[in-house]
């Protein structure tokens, strides 16, 4: 076969191809199905970044005037237990500009930081799979521990099914050991951000949300579980072991092991110290986190909360909302839910600041190219809009990033994962470390 | 003209994708010229010319010390800091040129080859530039022996009708594999599972590895389509480099199907110059004794290593001297340099601990598939049954996971193991043990089949893991993918999840059963439609190939599977 005609052939193959894109409006739906085909603007202008998305006015206004009878008071609790809050003291000097720094609505934690010589003062991240193994938590709590005291990792599920990189836990029910992926036969398990088959109908999760129930025997001490909970770091190490469960739960300590037996709810463990800083890592895989703590008992809630003075509340949410929608309606509801949560938190809390970490950004294969999800942009002012106003301290994880397509560079610099989603260890340490720094910052001399 | 006008357009296609990189393309194409024109001279002189013996070496020295350098800096640096405890650095970071693996062993095949006589050394600079550079090769393969290729040098072009077709065949079948197949499960599926492996349950992680098997395949196969194809349209022809390798019975078919240019390259210039199955040589023992020490340093279980390693060493000493068996004493040496060959090649593939973990796996289990064949169908039942008796054991006491997937396998080996053993008592018992039925036949190919396909799968646990990383973290990211994995496959499964998972992910399973039955097809059959493409009009042709690109193109801009988590 002579070479012109295989020029020829190939120049047959471009005339369609181009003809195609004269032809085609970019896609077409044939028999139902949709075909997609660039036009000749495409190709020779490929873009690389989403369009932004128009935002209709109305759906900046948080407002909703059926929410204006919203019970903003405190739970008031019954029980005669409560620890006292933290001895009063001199606030600190923080120094930011309370115009537009959210870090202003984090005083009375700057506050409750002056008293960790003589108590504990705890602080909840809650968050989504972005902060599993411990991530970002761990920066968070090893900056805070190291300024201010204490030591242990907190709060820990009595089965982890998640490894984590500062405690490895071993449980064994019955002499059987019982790993992660075996999770079905250990004591029975209930998320609140599980699936349904996984739920409780009375909100009796606990703080961290899940819960374990032990021994459906009536017989006491027919069924043991054993938790061995190992440090790997060492911040980690700690001097006391707590338990959160049922009173009918009996257990004894013995270095990194609990033995435990009885017949009732496990709502988790935790290793820390008397005081100083602890600091919980809650982390709710594939949760949204717009309903998931109205679900929960709110006395619960607030018992733990007061009596383990916690003093700052972080929520990590976002992620999860973006993927599947792309419609500004959509994130304006989910936002408005964050903010019916962040307002039940602070009725079980009311000593509490809170602090919301938006989303990261995000990015996806649209149209053959990685971008970013359209709705982060928006969902990350809105969340700041809804911050401002409930007076919440807000830390935009986009923002730090870079932005729209930042995930990319993250990707690119081995900070992230091929789904453009999670970070790897290496990039939840920096932006751990940006979080801590951020929350001290006030607090540090001549910033 | 046509060779140098190919040459240069490969060079700047290079520069385009390395850089300034392209100067180490041009000194080992200078370097290697040079020296086998010393060596054909010293050869010419003497046939036995220690002289052309040290130009080789050198050339060789020079080949892989500079892909040492690039490949291997890190892994052998942090090895010596770790043996000898001391903190040696090495430049911040080290970037990989493209393709250097592949056009360094072209140019050590090229000295060799001259060296050996094979081929007579290439005249003009330019020629042999080319040959080095050829792009449609250059970064993925085929490695192209000289021998195979310096010749085509010098024959004017020629590409009849028929062979047209076929080019284009396959550069379209090549581009359907990479992004039908290989692009659209890794994004959707495998990238997601091998960085984060905890966030899948275990039926995600045992689907995601087996798509791996056939995402590797299809890319790796794809690049060689297309490289093949786009050859032979200049009238340049490559060897084939997969030959459909998952319908393979044993691990040793595997391995002369897949990657099939790699294997005659290890073959020719490193198992047989070992000795192959005819000696040990003092090669051998170099060899061995470096996979022990590099071993036992990453691993810091000298003992558990070194005992073998010292009883294999009395071996090799012992064994020719006692042995009078001429078969057997060919398979030891078979075995023992191709195990080495396996492992080398393991490293060849990627500076990591997991690398060698995937050679070593691999060398072994064609060593024991090879002694196991030629066992008794007693002592294949007897061995089978205790084996999976201890691994079941071993199960129940610890409950870990590992030991619950090799028991797992075990017995489901043991069950084929226990068929077929009583399928041979009773043809035995008939004389009839040699009068093999055609439906047994073809139930014992397919189960070898599945058997192979099982266990190359799961040795590609440990090369996934270490592939794309930085070197530097390699070691250790990639045994925590590992192990995540297997921790995840061989823990209890939520079976209840699985109809949901195929429904949420049913392009993606189906783009893989699809893929797999394409695999499977009949080689006949294969042979059929690449002849009918080819022979048809041109003009129907142009259409068809356009057809196919549209039919691609909907799989590039195919939205993303959605993250859905099915375990909590």
């Amino acid at each position: 076969m002579r070479p012109y005609k295989i020029l020829l052939f190939m120049t047959g193959i471009l005339v369609v191809l181009a003809a195609l894109c004269i032809v085609l409006p970019g896609r077409v739906t044939i028999g139902g199905t949709e075909v997609r085909w660039p036009t000749l603007t495409q190709v020779f202008d490929a873009q690389t970044a989403a369009k932004e998305v128009e935002i209709p006015d109305r759906l900046w206004n948080l407002d909703d005037p059926k929410e204006a009878a919203l019970d903003t008071t405190a739970i008031v609790l019954t029980t005669d237990s409560v620890t006292p809050s933290a001895p009063s003291v001199v606030p600190p000097k923080v120094v930011v500009d309370s115009t537009t720094d959210s870090r202003i609505f984090l005083s009375r934690f700057y506050a409750s930081l002056q008293t960790t010589d003589s108590c504990k003062v705890r602080i909840v991240h809650y968050g989504d799979s972005q902060i599993e193994e411990d991530r970002i938590t761990q920066q968070i709590r090893e900056t805070l521990q190291q300024r201010y005291g204490g030591s242990g990792v907190g709060l820990m599920p009595l089965l982890q099914t998640i490894p984590s990189l500062t405690v490895r836990q071993e449980l064994r029910m019955n002499g059987r050991l019982i790993s992660a992926s075996q999770a079905q036969q250990g004591p029975a398990r209930y998320l609140v951000y599980g699936p349904k088959s996984m739920q409780r109908t009375d909100g009796l999760y606990g703080a961290m949300g899940q819960v374990a129930i032990m021994a459906d025997s009536l017989v006491p001490g027919s069924e043991e579980v054993v938790v061995v909970c190992k440090p790997q770091t060492a911040s980690a190490h700690y001097s006391t072991w707590r338990i959160f469960a049922d009173s009918t739960i009996h257990y004894t300590v013995s270095g990194d092991t609990v033995h435990l037996t009885g017949r009732g709810a496990i709502y988790g463990l935790s290793q820390e110290t008397n005081t100083g800083v602890i600091v919980d890592n809650i982390p709710m895989r594939g949760c949204l986190g717009t309903t998931v703590f109205t679900k929960i008992d709110s006395t619960q809630l607030a018992t733990f909360y007061r009596e383990e003075n916690v003093r700052l509340i972080i929520l990590q949410y976002g992620g999860n909302a973006i993927p599947e929608n792309d419609k500004p309606e959509t994130i304006h509801g989910f936002v408005k839910s964050y903010r019916k949560q962040v307002r039940y938190l602070r009725r079980c809390a009311p000593h509490a600041d809170i602090l919301f970490i938006g989303p990261s950004d995000m990015v996806r294969l649209k149209d053959g190219i990685w971008q970013s999800y359209p709705m982060i942009s928006f969902m990350d002012k809105l969340l700041r809009k809804m911050c401002l106003e409930d007076n919440i301290a807000y830390f935009s994880l986009y923002q730090y990033m870079g932005g729209a397509g930042s995930m990319l560079r993250w990707r690119e610099q081995g900070l992230a994962g091929s789904d453009g989603i999670h970070f790897y260890r290496n990039g939840a340490r920096k932006a751990g470390n940006a979080v801590a720094t951020w929350l001290l910052e006030p607090l540090t001399p001549n910033h | 003209m046509r060779n140098v006008y190919l040459m240069f357009v490969s060079w700047f296609f290079y520069y385009k994708t390395s850089g300034l990189f392209v100067a180490i393309l041009a000194f080992v194409t200078l370097s290697d010229w040079l020296i086998a024109q010393r060596i054909d001279k010293a050869k010419s002189n003497n046939p036995e010319s220690k002289i052309a013996k040290l130009w080789l070496t050198l050339s060789v020295m020079i080949d892989l010390g500079i892909l040492g350098y690039f490949k291997y800096a890190y892994f052998f640096t942090n090895m010596f800091n770790d043996l000898t405890g001391s903190h040696v650095t090495i430049v911040d970071k080290i970037i990989l040129p493209a393709g250097i693996s592949f056009y360094i062993f072209q140019v050590i095949s090229y000295t060799a080859d001259v060296y050996c006589r094979r081929i007579q050394p290439v005249k003009n600079i330019l020629d042999f530039g080319f040959y080095v550079s050829f792009f449609p090769q250059l970064v993925a393969g085929p490695i192209v022996r000289a021998e195979e290729f310096v010749p085509q040098l010098y024959k004017p072009f020629h590409l009849s009708r028929r062979m047209f077709g076929l080019a284009v065949f396959w550069i379209i079948n090549g581009l359907a594999k990479k992004i039908i197949l290989s692009n659209y499960l890794a994004v959707n599926i495998i990238d997601r599972v091998f960085d984060y492996p905890l966030l899948f349950s275990g039926f995600e992680n045992l689907f995601a590895l087996f798509a791996y098997s056939l995402q590797v395949y299809a890319d790796f196969s794809g690049y060689s389509d297309i490289a093949i194809g786009l050859a032979l349209l200049m009238g340049f022809y490559l060897p084939m480099n997969f030959n459909s390798p998952y319908k393979s019975q044993t691990p040793q078919e595997f391995w002369r199907r897949w990657h099939m240019s790699l294997g005659r390259w290890l073959k020719t210039y490193l198992y047989i110059p070992l000795g192959g199955n005819r000696k040990i040589s003092i090669g051998t023992y170099i060899m061995l004794t470096i996979i022990a020490l590099v071993s036992a340093g990453l691993t810091g279980w000298w003992l558990w290593i070194m005992i073998p390693f010292a009883a294999l060493i009395a071996a090799m000493i012992i064994v020719p001297r006692v042995m009078k068996n001429n078969t057997q004493l060919k398979l030891f040496y078979s075995n023992l340099n191709s195990f080495i060959t396996q492992v080398l090649g393991g490293l060849w593939h990627g500076a990591s601990w997991n690398f060698i973990i995937w050679g070593g796996i691999n060398g072994i289990g064609m060593i024991v598939n090879k002694i196991w064949r030629e066992l008794h169908w007693h002592v294949r039942f007897v061995l089978m049954t205790a084996l999976t008796g201890s691994l079941i054991y071993a199960d129940e006491a610890t409950h870990l996971p590992a030991w619950h997937l090799f028991a797992f396998w075990a017995l489901i080996v043991w069950i084929g193991t226990a068929i077929r053993y009583i399928y041979w008592l009773l043809t035995e018992d008939k004389e009839i043990k040699n009068q093999k039925s055609k439906i047994s036949n073809k139930i014992a190919q397919c189960w070898a089949i599945l058997q192979t396909f099982v266990f190359i799968t799961f040795t590609r646990l440990f090369f996934r893991s270490s592939s794309n990383l930085d070197p530097a973290t390699a070691n250790e990211q990639a045994w925590e993918t590992a192990k995540n994995m297997v921790n995840q496959i061989g823990g209890a499964w939520n079976s209840a999840m699985i109809p949901d998972f195929i429904v949420e992910y049913k392009w993606v399973v189906a783009m893989f059963i699809a893929g797999m039955i394409i695999h499977w097809l009949p080689t006949n059959w294969k042979r059929r439609y690449r002849l009918w493409f080819s022979a048809m009009p041109l003009w129907l042709m142009v259409f068809v190939v356009c057809a196919a690109l549209v039919v691609i193109y909907q799989f590039v801009t195919a939205d993303m599977q959605p993250f859905i988590y099915f375990q909590f």
